[in-house]
């Protein structure tokens, strides 16, 4: 650490990648451009400079985000705006996920007050394995976004901005997440913030998880009726808030068979009907273990882990989750202890 | 629907056999018996055969300076290949065409390009063919980064979806123009963002993952023969070799292609893959490597032994009658 890194510090890391999979193809997901990112991404910097934010560290990555804000940068802020000094991290690149990890590892080891995270439910899910205690202020830039929020980006960078700060304290802005944690064999192998679906498709192929064939499983840490994705499937038969103290599980079947059918929108326009054969809440710290011998794991709608009949699989609901800034409440308690309040010079 | 054993077994013949017919040209074209110029395919054999896999005898493919691997995807007899590049008589367009213009139209393999661009306008005549004569055929371009950026593509973008055409226009961007990096050159960041500009889905894929690639392709060419348009898919992949025999790739890090060899190989993916869910043994696929190896190298000698086209052949096949 340098002696300029205990000053105030916010990391911003935003995902080349998000909002490129096959659900462009098989759904109608949108599409999010990088032009936009890099809007957003100046915004928050003009909320991070009026709150007195001095340094923002951010991701390189080889997709073109930090080249166009490089560019951005070579000319000067709008008038009257002071933006915080910019620092790209040194790191290796390798437009993998693994850039993301080691971003986060180094914004954490500089010290910064919160991470402002532009991607969706997957980039999240990769920023809460390595941010420890570290806020973060979830903005949706990808598909089926269930964890983070649609928000403008000024207001997302004022509210951080006052969090890293020290002016809205952490404790009164900040909420503490659910996670669902996967062990395989024995061993703690990752985490999904929203649904954890097992599914008979031997491969992860192309990611996405989209149709009804084959799931299995399905945990979720929480369950909203107005969610897109999986988590709908829960959320449209049980719903279960984010603050709840538990959880749900699902046996699902084959709709021609099952007891119960929910008709749920699995991707942006892509309605499809799941069969379900149980429900079950699901409890913090109880281990279940996982009936599919042999398939796939989907961590918030992405398939990331191949498994075969010899491996044991093992989930559990945990308190442990990132924290994350309630905008709104962040937002609240600055107008409540006018933080915003400016005095008439004259 | 997941692949069964045969398809499995397909594949990897698929894949092994362009990787042992570059491997192989790459040492044959350093003896100096080789004419012309050989753009090699190695390491984005995924690509050609998650596509490939999906096509029958009713689709058409075009291709660009590096086709080998699309030309044996789309069933190319690889002895005629071969002799083709010698420059033989019996090559699979007597061996005028060379590797920059190997094609067999009876294959609907519309042919190797030697223009940066070309194909996609030519894939576009045939998916309109299609479409007009009602084969329920689909047209693919299999075209680069670079190519990304030329108007050829472009209006071929904007033709196919004007005219909602069974194509699908496959962008393999292997990270490099010639010796222009593709993050320099390709002023989006995906060459699949430009899909939604032109009003079609644009997607990106692991290209050194045969099974995403397959999926991917798979849905988007059931979406063109079903009469719902075009797709542009976007293969993120990396080339073994230069951007020909001969390229001293100065514009490439140290040891680039060496960790790329080791760490990024498709085919030893799909083998740990395949082995570790037991769909496949070692021993089957080790018997394939045997039997490509032995067709590779016997293309090689029959290709080696063959006569160059006689003097007479000099201006036949350059003019057609109507």
């Amino acid at each position: 650490m340098s002696l300029d890194d205990h000053a105030p510090s916010i990391g911003i890391l935003a995902n080349p990648a998000a909002g490129r999979d096959i659900r462009r193809l098989v759904a109608q997901a949108s599409v999010f451009p990088i032009a936009e990112k890099r809007n957003m991404i100046t915004r928050l910097f003009s909320s991070l400079g009026e709150i007195g934010v001095a340094t923002v560290y951010m991701m390189s990555d080889g997709n073109g985000i930090a080249d166009r804000i490089r560019h951005a940068l070579e000319t000067p802020p709008p008038s009257g705006q002071t933006w915080p000094r910019i620092v790209f991290l040194d790191m290796p690149i390798e437009d993998r996920a693994i850039d993301t990890l080691v971003a986060v590892e180094k914004m954490v080891e500089h010290g910064v007050g919160g991470i402002i995270v532009l991607g969706g439910d997957g980039t999240h899910r990769l920023v809460a394995s390595r941010a420890g205690d570290v806020p973060i202020t979830a903005l949706s830039t990808g598909t089926n976004n269930v964890f983070p929020a649609m928000r403008e980006a000024t207001i997302a960078g004022l509210a951080a901005g006052l969090v890293a700060m020290g002016q809205v304290p952490v404790a009164a802005g900040a909420i503490r997440n659910k996670v669902l944690r996967i062990d395989v064999n024995g061993a703690q192998t990752d985490l999904a913030l929203v649904d954890l679906c097992t599914s008979t498709e031997l491969w992860v192929g192309s990611r996405a998880l989209w149709r009804a064939e084959g799931l299995d499983q399905l945990f979720l840490s929480f369950a909203e009726a107005d969610a897109i994705g999986l988590s709908s499937i829960g959320g449209l038969l049980r719903p279960v808030a984010r603050e709840a103290e538990g959880g749900l599980w699902l046996n699902l079947a084959d709709p021609a068979t099952a007891p119960i059918i929910i008709a749920a929108p699995l991707a942006p326009g892509l309605m499809i009907d799941i069969g379900i054969e149980e429900v079950h809440d699901l409890h913090p710290g109880e281990a279940i273990t996982l009936r599919t011998e042999r398939g796939v794991v989907a961590l918030d709608g992405e398939r990331e882990l191949e498994f075969s009949q010899n491996d044991k699989l093992v989930v559990r609901l945990e308190w442990d989750g990132p924290l994350t800034l309630d905008i709104s409440k962040v937002m609240t308690y600055a107008a409540e202890n006018e933080l915003l309040k400016r005095k008439n010079a004259n | 629907m997941p692949l069964g054993k045969d398809e499995l077994l397909k594949a990897y013949r698929m894949m092994k056999t362009i990787r042992e017919f570059e491997e192989r040209l790459h040492v044959e074209f350093a003896t100096g018996e080789i004419p012309g110029f050989v753009h090699l395919y190695a390491g984005e054999e995924a690509s050609a055969t998650g596509f490939c896999m999906h096509l029958d005898e009713r689709d058409k493919i075009a291709s660009n300076h590096r086709g080998h691997g699309h030309s044996i995807g789309k069933g190319c007899d690889v002895h005629a290949m071969m002799a083709e590049i010698y420059g033989r008589g019996n090559g699979l367009c007597g061996g005028k065409g060379g590797s920059m213009h190997i094609a067999d139209l009876s294959k609907g393999m519309m042919g190797a390009n030697g223009i940066v661009g070309g194909g996609s306008p030519l894939a576009c005549g045939a998916a309109l063919a299609a479409k007009q004569l009602g084969t329920n055929g689909v047209a693919l371009s299999f075209f680069g980064d670079g190519a990304s950026n030329q108007g050829t593509s472009m209006e071929s973008l904007n033709l196919a979806s004007v005219w909602n055409l069974p194509i699908v226009f496959v962008v393999e961007n292997n990270g490099y123009a010639e010796a222009t990096s593709s993050k320099y050159s390709v002023a989006c960041d995906d060459a699949a963002d430009r899909a939604s500009a032109f009003n079609m889905p644009g997607v990106v894929v692991d290209g050194h993952d045969f099974f995403a690639v397959h999926e991917a392709a798979g849905e988007a060419i059931k979406r063109a023969r079903e009469g719902k348009g075009p797709t542009l898919i976007e293969c993120k992949l990396n080339r073994y070799y230069g951007h020909f025999e001969g390229d001293a790739q100065t514009y490439r890090g140290k040891d680039e292609v060496k960790n790329l060899r080791a760490t990024i190989d498709c085919l030893d993916r799909f083998r740990a893959k395949v082995t570790s869910a037991e769909l496949l043994s070692e021993a089957e696929l080790n018997a394939i490597d045997g039997e490509v190896a032995a067709l590779i190298d016997d293309s090689v000698v029959k290709a080696q032994a063959a006569p160059m086209p006689a003097p007479a052949e000099l201006l036949t096949d350059v003019y057609i009658s109507y």
